[in-house]
């Protein structure tokens, strides 16, 4: 079954007086429970993908099936539950919010899916134990070190059991011992069942999955899996 | 799935507790401008409440007054005095008046009791004088119809002239002379109050002592034995209510006018009108105040709309990273606008404190009666909610416009 099914995505910008097409025809498809990599040098387009297939934007032109739901034509309002509830995203910089403790962090989805308080703690407590920061609570990201950050920001992806798992250069700022762990990580993550996409320009990387997916120039050159 | 207000209440407040300085530096402006309308309300409402007093130990807002008009060339011609028998002619005109009362006044009559001499003002009057003034008897009775009719030689004395002459003896049934006549005491008026202000305090506490020292006889006694010759030129007349007031006033300048052939003798006022002349120019100060006030406001919400956006570009990260992980645009300009409400009205709040920390001392400086009002932490608690919202609005609708993709690249 495809979780992510996209037909000649197309995606412009504007800059300036210039029109900018940064994706330009995509065709994807992408399995419940697959683990993909999509890969591309600067420029090429999977940033913007990434954030099409998050529903952080909308594509100029296409269709977009997301667990069979069309969501490239849904309106702004609606898109933000479809990120709650069906995508966790785990960032580069991994984007906690600095003043809260990482307990209030991993809340945060759950707080926005209108999940009462008490639950939700129980929640991020569960999950946050099981990447291992069950001692470090009330600690703010700012005490932590970047593994743990992202460990911290991986357990936020995954607290509302999304549909898809969107990581967009995971391990880029981390050394290579804390960034193997997290790749550990989303492997586990893979094999219990879910969907794992994470975006690099790192081989190495992205030959921990099953599948690459290469992007050139706003197109995929290698990897669909109808290619 | 919106998030309650409580939930975004409980954020607003942790982001002003993480930036306290910040959020005091923020609300200064609201906190002296809500402090402004607290003093200026007070103000005004003790102003009001004095004037209303004043006006209430004065006879009330049902009086009206004929007096004589100063402004009135003489010139032209004409007696400003009326007759017993025009009186008489203009109380039958209008039977609808409550109370009806002329008085002939004497400013500097000397009374005295063997050796005792007292100077005080003597009033002829007439009976409903109790009625128009609103004034009670303290002991014995007052001038009555009878009395008017016989010409008595009865008098009424001040609560003070009673304690000058008598002490703490019963002062009815004595004899006192008023020039070569002797009058008996038959009542004693009772003692007026009220606490003075301002200005009024140079001459004692008590701002209506003067009516203390008065006395009163029939106001025929008065002209055809005490002071012969003396004319009637007031006359006080009570309605039955201050809006019937405004009516007969006219009624009766206009009766007064035709009495005496059209020249303008008399002016005709009555209390309601007066205070509503002053209410107006009340109303002047007070618009003046207030507009100072509003203006410290809205520099104050300026101020803190310039706070919020450069507290949002700030935050563009965390909103980015709020949006992403399914905050929806009115989450966050729910959350945004809470928390610049929450601002203001905490701000409120201490402007209120202040206020009335520095209500009594404002209040003795100028030496005026301020007088708080529930009413008025309303105000100020509406108006700096008011001014939240009214200044929160455009921050947060930019907050929430953000595009998340930018917001995210943020640094």
């Amino acid at each position: 079954m495809d979780i992510i099914k996209t037909e000649n995505i197309v995606k412009d910008y504007i800059l300036g007086k210039i029109k900018v097409r940064a994706l330009n025809g995509i065709d994807l498809q992408i399995q419940k429970g697959e683990f993909v990599a999509i890969m591309g040098p600067s420029g090429s387009g999977k940033s913007t993908l990434m954030h099409i297939l998050g529903c952080l934007d909308s594509p100029t032109d296409g269709t977009y099936y997301l667990d069979d739901v069309l969501v490239s034509k849904m309106p702004k309002a609606s898109l933000a539950a479809v990120r709650n509830r069906k995508i966790g995203f785990v960032f580069q910089s991994f984007n906690l919010l600095p003043h809260l403790n990482i307990l209030k962090n991993v809340e945060l989805p759950l707080m926005y899916g209108g999940m009462s308080k008490r639950k939700r703690t129980a929640k991020a407590k569960e999950v946050l134990q099981n990447v291992g920061l069950g001692d470090r609570l009330k600690h703010k990201p700012g005490e932590l070190s970047g593994g743990q950050r992202q460990r911290v920001a991986i357990a936020r992806a995954i607290v509302n059991e999304p549909s898809i798992l969107l990581a967009d250069e995971p391990t880029g700022n981390l050394d290579s011992q804390s960034g193997g762990d997290i790749l550990e990580i989303f492997t586990e993550l893979h094999s219990q069942g879910n969907t794992v996409i994470i975006v690099t320009h790192d081989q190495a990387i992205a030959s921990r999955a099953e599948r690459i997916i290469k992007i050139k120039d706003g197109k995929i050159v290698d990897g669909n899996s109808d290619s | 799935m919106a998030i309650p207000i409580a939930e975004s209440l409980k954020l607003g407040f942790a982001d002003i507790m993480m930036r306290k300085v910040r959020s005091i530096v923020t609300v200064i402006g609201i906190i002296l401008g809500v402090m402004c309308i607290m003093v200026v309300l007070a103000i005004v409402n003790g102003m009001n409440k004095s004037t209303m007093s004043w006006m209430e130990e004065r006879g009330g807002l049902n009086k009206i007054e004929v007096e004589q008009n100063w402004f009135y060339d003489f010139s032209k011609g004409g007696d400003p005095s009326f007759s017993l028998k025009e009186i008489r002619y203009l109380q039958s005109l209008i039977p609808e008046a409550e109370a009806f009362n002329p008085t002939v006044q004497e400013w500097e009559a000397v009374i005295n009791k063997g050796d005792i001499r007292y100077s005080t003002s003597l009033r002829g009057v007439m009976p409903d004088f109790v009625k128009v003034e609103q004034w009670d008897i303290a002991k014995g009775r007052f001038i009555k119809d009878l009395d008017i009719d016989q010409h008595s030689n009865v008098i009424v004395i001040g609560s003070t002239v009673a304690k000058e002459f008598f002490g703490n003896n019963d002062p009815l049934g004595q004899i006192i002379s008023v020039g070569n006549q002797q009058f008996i005491v038959v009542g004693v008026m009772a003692e007026r109050f009220m606490q003075a202000q301002g200005a009024q305090l140079g001459m004692g506490e008590n701002a209506l002592e003067y009516l203390n020292r008065r006395c009163f006889i029939p106001i025929s006694t008065m002209i055809s034995k005490v002071n012969p010759g003396s004319k009637i030129s007031s006359i006080d007349i009570r309605a039955k209510s201050p809006e019937e007031a405004k009516e007969l006033r006219r009624k009766v300048e206009n009766i007064v006018l035709n009495l005496k052939n059209g020249k303008h003798l008399f002016q005709v006022t009555s209390a309601k009108e007066q205070l509503d002349t002053m209410q107006a120019n009340a109303k002047i100060f007070e618009a003046i105040f207030v507009l100072i006030a509003v203006i410290s406001l809205l520099v104050g919400g300026i101020v803190i709309m310039n706070i919020m956006l450069a507290s949002i570009r700030e935050r563009t990260r965390e909103i980015g990273v709020r949006i992403a992980v399914g905050a929806r645009r009115r989450d966050i300009f729910i959350q945004f606008l809470v928390q610049t409400v929450l601002i203001t009205a905490l701000g409120g709040i201490l402007g209120i404190l202040l206020g009335f920390a520095i209500l009594d001392k404002v209040g003795s400086y100028l030496q005026i009666k301020v007088l708080a009002s529930v009413q008025m932490i309303w105000v100020a608690l509406l108006v700096s909610i008011g001014v939240g919202l009214l200044f929160g609005v455009g921050p947060a609708v930019r907050a929430a416009r953000l595009d998340p993709v930018i917001a995210l690249r943020e640094e």
